[in-house]
């Protein structure tokens, strides 16, 4: 094909025209698909894809029940209704739809809300079930939507509350098991970039999609068995309603292993009314997190030394007269009147301060509290024994706790002498049942822990988690034995009918001071009983302690803490299903 | 229909023919000029790009179907979620402590146990 256009003819000029026009055309597009690429590109990308982000399911809580996982802590899915008032073309119907359905998740003034015509989103209701919410969706309301969000559901209601701690509205574990496995409960967020529809719709066109599956939060077992949890509850409000203390805390743990299989703290929450909470101090575990003077109860840890180095036996004797003086202070018994030539046994039956005391000079040069008696029971206390020492436990808050040591300008005769007595010294009631779970067991520490491992996401597979590797032979098996019956001792002989017949079953009170203003009260104490039992003196099946408080007020071991020991004691034999061999 | 035997003469220069070769070309009668290419190549495009259109709709098609899936996937499972918290709440202790097979429960009068 030839083109013959003549010059000055109306083809030549028409082709003249259309050339620039086409060339307009080719350099336009140039511009703009060449040099304008990445500008057209990115503005592309911004309004075709989306960025999702798939969030990552928190992980579930389980308690044990008589061996079994059970669940104690879910997720549940709500709704947030909301409307866009300018869309909005039948309020009325709204309005009577979404009292009808949500009922007191409804706001009050809907009127008022969807009368706002110039905003785009209000609130009608939140927390709303996928039941209220379908049956909503199902009236097919103009201008309504739902806003889908997780929170945690508690069916226990209080059961154990500040073992868990619970979810604040950003997501983040507060308090508790909660906080403290935060990161292994959250999961990790996934992530959806795709070009999608005008509906949201991803579409697999496109050449960087992103799909990246979220990762789910580890569903967490614990040691906590809920049967012994509700039971402890009511047995600590019981003690506490006689007693008329305000606060009182109880744990039980297996001295075998340092499975915490209860932790009850009044006064409590419920996890699911968090604003209820007047009192942010009800959030916290007093188990774990507040430090006191323990008091007597320490007297068969201090016995344990005394045997443990020789020193002692139940059977030794020395002169009680009720007081003894430590360097410039003199110190005396609570309780008067076992005056003479009496054994260790009596002086811890009796929980005599002199007792210890003579102890403490028996590790030193049989006469003084020396540096080598103090450096002896530091040594028990605090290394061995995890005394003044964060124990490690799964739980936000953890405190550690005081225990001077001698080399401290504080450390000295006086200082020990109270600490032989469990004054002086600041530990938590964590710290106390581990150590007094070592006696009990034949001498091995192990770590208390309120984790037992983890469930599968089916819900089907449990798989147990190893035990911290514990430290052995803390004390030997024979001193074990020994200060096991001192304990059974010190309670057979005075609370012997109050026990099942035919158990194992030794226990400890205490009274302990507390300081106000930087000396001790006289007008408060706290009561603690620290306890163990089991069918027989080898086979130690849990270990409990109580403690019970109040401003203001004189709160005894023997009178205030000891029966919840008992209450708690005497179920905890027919739920474990123990025989009886005594 | 018959047959005709046909001698054909040899080309210069070529080998001689073997049989059943053809020898001659089949040239058609209908000429096609450059803007009938432009034509066919530009329909040929077209098709092309129908094909490629049909294909990315078909996959779009699938993307809306996965979507459909995925809601009731994620339907069923807070469905099954609903479930699990009305189950937990049904056996919680407190239910089962109040529920009324509980409350017919009594404490045994008294109880004897096997000593080993």
């Amino acid at each position: 094909m030839q083109l013959d256009f003549k010059r000055g003819s109306r083809a030549f000029y028409l082709a003249i025209v259309t050339l620039v026009i086409m060339a307009i055309f080719v350099i336009r597009l140039f511009y703009l698909q060449v040099i304008r690429y990445d500008y057209y590109t990115d503005l592309a990308r911004q309004e075709q894809t989306k960025q999702l982000v798939i969030p990552a399911k928190r992980g579930e809580i389980y308690a044990m029940d008589d061996g079994n996982p059970v669940k104690i802590v879910l997720n549940e899915t709500v709704y947030t209704v909301f409307a866009d008032p300018k869309v909005v073309d039948k309020p009325q119907e709204i309005i009577d739809n979404v009292r009808k359905v949500a009922g007191g998740n409804a706001r009050p003034n809907l009127e008022e809300l969807l009368g706002k015509k110039e905003s785009r989103y209000q609130i009608l209701a939140t927390k709303v079930s996928r039941k209220q919410a379908e049956m909503l969706k199902n009236v097919h309301l103009k201008g309504l939507g739902f806003q889908a969000e997780t929170q945690r559901v508690y069916p226990e209601g209080q059961l154990a509350s500040q073992t868990l701690g619970f979810v604040d509205s950003e997501g983040n574990g507060k308090y508790g098991l909660e906080q403290e496995l935060n990161d292994k409960l959250a999961g990790k967020d996934g992530l959806l970039r795709s070009v999608t529809d005008v509906s949201n719709v991803p579409l697999t066109i496109g050449n960087d999609n992103v799909n990246q599956p979220a990762k789910n939060g580890d569903n967490v077992v614990l040691t906590v068995d809920r049967n012994i949890q509700s039971y402890a509850e009511k047995a600590l409000a019981l003690g506490l309603k006689n007693s008329r203390a305000t606060n009182g805390s109880v744990m039980v743990m297996d001295p075998k292993t340092g499975k915490i299989m209860a932790m009850a703290n009044l006064p409590t929450f419920n996890p699911a009314e968090i604003n209820k909470v007047q009192d942010a101090a009800a959030f916290n575990n007093g188990t774990v997190v507040v430090p006191y003077e323990p008091g007597s109860d320490i007297k068969a840890l201090t016995v344990t030394v005394g045997v443990d180095k020789g020193v002692i036996t139940p059977t030794s004797t020395f002169n009680n007269t009720d007081s003894v003086k430590v360097e410039d202070r003199t110190i005396g018994n609570a309780t008067k009147g076992q005056t003479g030539n009496i054994t260790i046994q009596t002086a811890l039956n009796y929980s005599l301060n002199t007792g210890m005391i003579e102890i403490m000079k028996r590790l030193g040069d049989g006469n003084n509290i020396t540096l080598s008696a103090r450096n002896t029971l530091y040594e028990y206390f605090h290394d061995k024994l995890g005394l003044g020492e964060l124990t490690g436990v799964e739980l936000a808050g953890e405190a550690k706790g005081t225990v001077i040591p001698p080399t401290d300008v504080d450390g000295g005769a006086v200082r020990y002498s109270n600490m032989a007595f469990g004054q002086g010294m600041d530990v938590t009631m964590l710290q106390v049942c581990s150590a007094f779970s070592t006696v009990i067991n034949g001498g091995t520490y192990y770590y208390p822990t309120v984790i037992a491992g983890k469930m599968s996401d089916d819900g089907q597979n449990f798989t147990e988690q190893p035990i911290k590797t514990p430290r052995t032979s803390v004390i030997s098996p024979a001193t074990a034995s020994t200060v096991r019956e001192m304990v059974h001792q010190a309670r057979h002989i005075f609370y012997a009918s109050q026990d099942k017949p035919g158990y194992y079953i030794g226990g400890k009170t205490g009274t302990s001071q507390v300081i106000e203003n930087g000396q001790y009260a006289d007008d408060q104490t706290i009561g603690t009983y620290l306890g163990f039992g089991g069918s027989s003196p080898d086979d130690p099946r849990y270990v409990i302690m109580v403690q019970v408080s109040g401003k203001h007020m004189l709160l005894a071991g023997n009178k205030d803490a000891m029966p919840i020991f008992t209450d708690i004691s005497n179920w905890l034999i027919d739920y474990l299903k123990l025989q009886p061999k005594g | 229909m018959s047959y005709q035997r046909t001698q054909f003469a040899n080309r210069r220069g070529a080998a001689p023919l073997g049989r059943n070769q053809n020898t001659v070309a089949f040239t058609s009668a209908v000429k096609l000029g450059p803007v009938t290419h432009t034509v066919l190549v530009a329909l040929m495009i077209t098709v092309l790009g129908l094909i490629y259109l049909t294909q990315a709709t078909r996959t779009t098609g699938y993307d809306y179907e996965a979507q459909k899936i995925d809601s009731k996937i994620a339907d069923l499972n807070n469905q099954k979620t609903d479930l699990e918290v009305e189950n937990s709440r049904l056996t919680a202790l407190e239910n089962v402590q109040n529920s009324s097979v509980a409350r017919e429960m009594t404490k045994p009068a008294s109880t004897d146990y096997v000593r080993e």
